[in-house]
């Protein structure tokens, strides 16, 4: 019996060890400007996908040999005071290993596909840092066995994120969309945080087997009151809105498509897009203490549905389009989740990562295929005006178009409603700080804010 | 309104790439205003940076000689005139050129000044032979002048008190007492701090004629300045989103509403109606639209009104409505294209849009401002006056600073050796002419500068290089086993030089890739008709392909099978997006995807020969032939109406063979390969097909000559004009694929089969000749090594066209440099690097009108300096003439590329198209004289406003004498060549091998005779 322990550890080693080791290898060289090849970055990337595909196959080739299902790993408790312990710990088990494996396969083939794709590029070296520290990330929350180590992986996610989407920082576009995936992101981990530190205040407890109960996913029982669960099931569900793009935060998810198209492929439309969705599937047995709980993730996940259909009809570029459609399936496999169908939802996310992503990796050859598919056919493929509701009369009509086209205006309603009041109240505050030290210092403070655009050397009259 | 129109740019749907000069509407301004112009309009940049000049006369790209002799030209008698009394404006500019000179703004150059020790040690640019002198007139000159309170003579009295007061302290510093003692190092420092001090000094004057700066126009540009808000930026996302949903061809499930009405009608629609929580600053929208919907204004009415409420007179139209056109030009441009070039969209804008697109651009404008001006509590009634509010609040306009100017003349007084005392002495006038020579010579003039420089070496590299080759004897190749003609692409040359030295018992030719056939075509497996010629051409006809009544049976099954699997892959891609269809697609079958992702991304090569062989089994039958003659007119697509009569077949061949100069000598077979690139994921795919062919494969158009050629009763006709083609000379049309080097024949079931060995000649010939393309091409391929054998080069070459990620599957016309038209024989053997075009012409079969060269001309230099120009403003200004890096392209309404999820439309080339280009306008060699040129030029306008203004340089190569005379100025001047000597080399291979950049000129003089070996 420990035998197979023993190897499972060494092979968790390498799965876990080589995402985590290749963020180093890529990154302090670039750091201390020694820029590495292009062919080893390549081979560096390739080593440790193919070490860990091949190790996550073994402990699952393992785990159904000797008819385990749950395989956790301990790293021990790094702090420990009175009230609180950090404990990290990695788990293998029927949730983890499929999507560890799934992480390993799009990203190695991403991975091979970038090689290429950004050959010459010169953030070559600074794309590959991002997808190796994205890859540690995804993981380490796949695998992770308590939600501090969770959230590690969640950060990593959330970092590289938003730097691969203002990847071409000379432009203000993709910068302006990266900080609003990251304004996002901070957002839903500032939930998944406060979810933590509700549930060792409830239970004393992050550790998913012991306030999960001990039984394998997703046959756990939680030790917390039905109040308790709904309100950490709460925070949770916000955490997985933002990272999931549901509603009302899917603004961000059309916006990351600044990238290079391997990283919109693989990171936006594939795999980050469900972590959300991840998350609620590990925390399910809260879910189950919790009727109302439910409740709200079947409808924010068939709202999502719902908008995500009707905006991905009216979007007139390929990588808008596919991303509405990433929204809608997201939002289904919420839906079901909350509805309690954990293994049709994990084979939805595994289906829809690989389809997505091949889409995804395609999208540049959609004139090419559309030439191709209207030669077979004999026809022009225009609108079909499908799903359009034929009942409505014209001005509905007209509405529900300007609803698709503005979709939804969940991204004014947020910045009107939300982020403007929110920096309004900085602002006050700020205006408040300059009268104190304009009085302070008997005048004008704050020189440096009226300081004018320099004159550009006389070289730059034409 | 037409102004804007043609500055907007001339690309349509990417699917038919059109190479055209970006800065077309100002072709008419000789070269030099053109670019200065188009630079300040389009705000892009029209030259290199001078750094990158600079690093070319480092490594020898320009040398020293030409940089002098192109400021000698662009000078002329003024460059002798001596300025301030201390050098002549040539050495002046040549110092200002030669020398990296610091700019920055003030605050950079006071750290630098301060921080980087510019006043401790001289320039290590300066010439080893001025340091001393410069260093001793100084060290007299304190020891003499300075130290002495007043001066003895009395005469410099005043001066020298001056000197005092700038210099007292400055001595007191170094140690006035000690300065017999001071050590060289000390003296460099002081001789240095002396110059900054005289330099800071001697700029310090009032200017009287400051150089005019350009004031910004649109109100977006004044509301930046003044606020550092872009207004522009709230405008664009509602405008690109709308456009695009206009523009839309079909890809969106829902079509916009009220489309057919107009682009103003159907946005008035939209965004008239009150919707549920609209953005902050558009709250005005609906009630500015639902005034003018009240007031019943057309579209026209509705841009004069917001012209004027914007305060805009009509002396400011011309300039502010292109502003405006242009600040989303790529839509703008496109929407343009959808309304002239109707025929080239299925789903065309009825003509008047781009006014509609005016009128809600300006709407939008001036709600955008109205909000933005509030926001930072201005006064917005009346908008007219904004544009002064705003000026109120800027700062006067920048100008050169003290420092900026003083740390100019600082550092080109070492370089040019001019020590304090020499500068002490000058007046104030002197000072004057000093600063406005300085300013003069802007940067945008200095780089225009280094670039003639830098296109002189070239031209006089390549010029020497025709004239010595063309000395020695050449002749047509006797009785040649067969002869080709392809087209001028600069892709086939390389092709060509590699099959005249596999084969060199094989004549060479070269047209235009459609052939002279201008057709509207449609393959037997085509839904539509593709365009298949220059896009300044309309074509008359169309052509139709069907399969052999044999296989007629066969074809309509396959069709069918065809049009199932097409059918459900079109609902697998829709029904993906949806809900239901979506979840059961991924639910169920998603995973499977997993196959295709991984096979085509890791194995593409293997993965597409899976496809190609299940492809097999669905593909239209392989025998198929044109519908080539026409019963019944007019020519029209209609059954009957196509294709052509006989009397226009004739005319069209009798055209072509006399353009190329082939009207006896016929060998028994005669090749014409059209080209066509094929590559994957690559929405700029058409900017690698053939150019005559607006984007498209020229295949038809040489399937189509040769059929015409074949034709016995055209055969007639052309014997009863003198063109006699044997009985035996056997017209075959193919395809060369330019991306995988591999050329297929069409129609060779009519091959006689007297004529079997023949063609298994020309096809072992060409096969080994494609591989050695491959070969050449690869090695510019980074990811190619450079030891490849030919075969692995090849094999390479096919990897790269099936591969999913890779974004240079070749490089077009990248290298384009050369245009020659004239006799093969005259540069056959001449080492080119798949540099030129290539037309062949003969003069010596030409009349005395020219007319055979005039009808050369029109088509080549239009279509030549197109691509070229486009390759030029691509490669200069990547992010603004050109489309950027490829990599977050994202096609959009079916007709071109966006950056990321929203972004003015892209037209142009990308960066990973143009990133091997030496931007330089095209070198155009012409076997001909002055008398023929000016009679052309006379003739048609088009070629005369290119050549005339320079767009394109022009050489003329006498066809007798082997003199050269070069065009420029409006004057032919004669071309004394520098050289009489070419590198010799054996083969091209042996040329090129192990070497990735551009390459000189080599004699190909192959030993032995070549054996087909690898």
């Amino acid at each position: 019996m420990d035998g197979y322990r023993h190897i499972i550890e060494w092979l968790g080693l390498i799965v876990v060890g080589g995402p985590l080791l290749l963020i180093p290898v890529l990154g302090i060289p670039a750091l201390l400007s020694y820029p590495l090849s292009e062919r080893f970055i390549t081979r560096a990337g390739q080593t440790v996908v193919v070490a860990g595909l091949l190790a996550s196959l073994g402990i699952l080739g393992i785990m159904l040999t000797v008819h385990t299902n749950q395989v956790p790993i301990d790293i021990g408790n790094w702090v420990q005071i009175p009230h609180y312990h950090l404990f990290l710990k990695i788990e293998f088990d029927r949730l983890s290993v499929p999507f560890v494996i799934l992480s390993f396969v799009l990203c190695g083939t991403i991975g091979a596909f970038a090689a290429r794709y950004m050959h010459r590029e010169p953030g070559f070296n600074r794309f590959h840092v991002l997808y190796s520290l994205f890859l540690a990330g995804m993981i380490i929350t796949s695998t992770a066995g308590t939600i501090e180590t969770l959230f590690t992986g969640w950060e990593m996610v959330g970092l590289s994120s938003a730097l691969l989407v203002a990847f071409y920082h000379e432009r203000p576009a993709p910068v302006r969309n990266g900080l609003w995936v990251w304004t996002v992101y901070r957002v839903s981990d500032a939930a998944l945080l406060l979810a933590s530190v509700v549930l060792h205040h409830a239970s004393g407890e992050g550790n998913f087997d012991k306030f999960l109960g001990t039984a394998s996913w997703p046959e756990g029982h939680t030790v917390l009151t039905e109040q308790q669960a709904f309100l950490v099931g709460l925070l949770i569900l916000i955490a997985a809105i933002g990272k999931s793009a549901l509603v009302p935060l899917s603004g961000w998810l059309p916006r990351a498509m600044e990238g290079p198209t391997p990283s919109s492929a693989v990171f936006y439309g594939a795999l980050s897009v469900h972590l959300g969705a991840f998350l609620l599937l590990r925390v399910s047995p809260l879910l189950d203490q919790s009727r109302w709980l439910c409740a709200i993730v079947v409808l924010v996940g068939l709202t999502t549905a719902v908008f995500g259909a009707i905006t991905a009809r009216v979007q007139t570029d390929i990588k808008c389009a596919l991303s509405f459609a990433s929204v809608t399936q997201v939002g289904i496999i919420v839906a079901e989740i909350g509805l309690g169908f954990r293994y049709i939802a994990l084979v939805h996310i595994l289906g829809h990562a690989c389809l997505r992503t091949l889409q995804f990796v395609r999208a540049p050859t959609l004139l090419l295929d559309y030439h191709n598919i209207e030669n077979a056919i004999g026809a022009r493929l225009g609108p079909n005006n499908s799903g359009s509701p034929n009942g409505l009369s014209e001005g509905w009509r007209m509405w529900l178009y300007r609803f698709a086209l503005e979709r939804g205006h969940l991204d004014s309603i947020l910045m009107d409603y939300l982020v403007r009041p929110f920096l309004r109240v900085f602002e006050t505050c700020d205006a408040l700080e300059q009268r104190w030290t304009d009085w302070l210092s008997a005048g004008d403070s704050r020189q440096s804010e009226h300081a004018r655009r320099t004159a550009a050397a006389p070289d730059d009259f034409l | 309104m037409k102004v804007a129109a043609e500055l907007l740019p001339s690309q349509g749907p990417i699917t038919a790439f059109v190479f055209l000069n970006t800065l077309q509407a100002l072709e008419g301004l000789p070269v030099e205003e053109g670019m200065k112009k188009g630079s300040r309009l389009f705000g892009c940049q029209v030259y290199l940076p001078e750094d990158r000049y600079r690093e070319h006369l480092v490594n020898g790209r320009i040398l020293r000689e030409d940089l002098e002799a192109e400021l000698e030209e662009d000078l002329q008698s003024r460059g002798a005139d001596v300025i301030a009394g201390l050098v002549t404006r040539k050495a002046w500019r040549m110092a200002m050129l030669e020398f990296p000179l610091r700019f920055g703004p003030t605050e950079e150059l006071q750290w630098f000044v301060a921080e980087s020790g510019a006043l401790d040690h001289l320039r290590d640019e300066m010439h080893d032979s001025l340091r001393q002198p410069f260093i001793n007139e100084t060290r007299q000159w304190a020891m003499r002048d300075l130290r002495m309170k007043t001066s003895e003579s009395g005469i410099h009295r005043q001066d020298s008190l001056l000197q005092h007061n700038l210099f007292g302290d400055l001595l007191a510093r170094f140690g006035a007492d000690s300065i017999e003692r001071w050590s060289d190092a000390t003296w460099e420092t002081f001789s240095l701090q002396a110059l900054w001090r005289i330099s800071r000094h001697g700029v310090h004057i009032r200017d009287d004629h400051p150089l005019p700066v350009p004031q910004p126009l649109r109100h977006q540009n004044w509301m930046q300045l003044a606020t550092g808000e872009d207004t522009d930026r709230l405008v664009h996302d509602v405008l690109i989103r709308f456009c695009a949903a206009y523009a839309d061809q079909g890809f969106a499930p829902w079509a916009l509403p009220k489309r057919n009405e107009g682009l103003f009608r159907s946005f008035a629609a939209l965004y008239g109606q009150p919707s549920g929580v609209p953005d902050a600053w558009m709250q005005g929208l609906t009630r500015e639209i639902q005034r003018i919907e009240r007031a019943g204004l057309t579209p026209l009415q509705s841009v004069l009104e917001s012209l004027e409420l914007l305060g805009v007179g009509e002396a400011e139209w011309p300039e502010f409505i292109p502003a405006t056109c242009l600040a989303l030009r790529g839509w703008a441009g496109l929407l343009w294209q959808m309304e002239v070039r109707a025929d080239r969209v299925p789903v065309p804008a009825p003509p008047g849009t781009l006014v509609e697109f005016l009128a809600v651009r300006l709407i939008l404008d001036r709600v955008a401002l109205v909000a933005t001006a509030r926001r930072h509590g201005m006064e917005t009634q009346p908008l007219s006056e904004l544009r002064n509010v705003l000026q109120k609040m800027l700062a006067a306009p920048p100008q050169a600073s003290i420092a900026q100017r003083a740390f100019l003349v600082f550092q080109l007084a070492q370089v040019l050796g001019w020590s304090a005392p020499r500068l002490a002495k000058l007046t104030k006038q002197d000072w004057h002419d000093l600063i406005f020579e300085m300013e003069a010579f802007s940067g945008h003039e200095r780089r225009r500068l280094y670039h003639e420089a830098f296109e002189r070496r070239f031209r006089v590299n390549s010029l020497d290089a025709f004239i010595v080759h063309a000395c020695r004897p050449a002749k047509r190749v006797e009785s040649p086993r067969y002869q080709i003609v392809t087209c001028i692409d600069t892709r086939e040359e390389g092709f060509r030089r590699h099959l005249e030295e596999v084969a060199p018992t094989v004549e060479t030719f070269a047209a235009a890739g459609f052939f002279g056939v201008p057709i509207y075509y449609r393959g037997a497996a085509d839904a539509h008709f593709a365009t298949l010629c220059p896009i300044v051409v309309m074509p008359k006809h169309w052509l139709t392909e069907e399969v052999a009544l044999t296989l007629e049976e066969e074809h309509r099954r396959r069709a069918q099978t065809r049009k199932a699997i097409g059918q459900a892959s079109h609902q697998v891609h829709v029904r993906s997006r949806t809900i239901a269809g979506g979840a059961l697609l991924t639910a169920a079958f998603g995973v499977l995807a997993s196959v295709p992702l991984v096979g085509r991304v890791l194995f593409p090569r293997l993965t597409s020969k899976l496809r190609r062989r299940l492809g097999k089994f669905v593909e239209t039958p392989p025998v198929t032939r044109l519908c080539l003659e026409r019963s019944q007119d007019p020519p029209g697509p209609e059954n009957g109406h196509v294709g052509f009569r006989v009397s226009e077949m004739a005319e069209m061949s009798e055209r072509l063979l006399r353009d190329i100069g082939l009207t006896s000598g016929f060998a028994r077979i005669v090749a014409l390969l059209g080209h066509g690139s094929y590559c994957l994921n690559n929405p700029h795919k058409s900017a690698y097909d053939c150019g005559a062919c607006s984007g498209g494969a020229g295949g038809p158009n040489a399937r189509a000559m040769a059929a015409m050629l074949n034709d016995p009763r055209v055969r007639a006709i052309l014997y009863q004009h003198g063109v006699e083609i044997p009985r035996e000379t056997v017209f075959l049309g193919g395809l060369h694929n330019t991306c995988t080097d591999v050329v297929t024949f069409f129609d060779l079931d009519l091959l006689p089969s007297s004529h079997r060995a023949d063609y298994e000649f020309v096809i072992r010939t060409l096969a080994e000749a494609c591989e050695r393309n491959a070969h050449e091409r690869c090695r510019r391929f980074q990811s190619a090594p450079l030891n490849l054998s030919f075969a692995a080069a090849h094999r390479h070459v096919e990897g790269r066209s099936q591969d999913l990620a890779q974004t240079r599957p070749e490089f077009g016309n990248a290298s384009n440099a050369l245009c020659f038209v004239g006799r093969r024989s005259t540069i056959r053997g001449l080492y080119l690097d798949r540099r030129s075009f290539d037309q062949a012409y003969d003069p010596k079969s030409d009349d005395a009108e020219f007319t055979i060269l005039g009808r050369i001309l029109g088509a080549v230099v239009p279509v030549c300096s197109g691509i070229n120009l486009q390759y030029y403003f691509s490669y200069v200004d990547s992010p603004g003439f050109g489309a950027g890096t490829k990599l977050p392209h994202n096609v959009v309404s079916l007709l071109g590329v966006m950056n990321g999820p929203a972004s003015d439309l892209r037209p142009g080339l990308p960066w990973q198209g143009v990133e091997i280009h030496e931007p330089m306008r095209l070198l155009l060699v012409i076997e001909s004289t002055p008398d023929a040129i000016r009679k052309i030029m006379a003739r048609n306008a088009a070629v005369e406003r290119i050549l005339r203004n320079e767009w394109m340089q022009l050489a003329l190569l006498n066809p007798d004498t082997k003199d050269m005379l070069l065009y420029r100025r409006d004057e032919f001047t004669p071309y004394a060549p520098i050289t009489t000597e070419l590198p010799q080399t054996e083969s091209s291979t042996n040329w090129y091998r192990g070497w990735r950049d551009h390459l000189g000129f080599a004699q190909i003089r192959p030993t032995s005779s070549p054996a087909s070996h690898h």
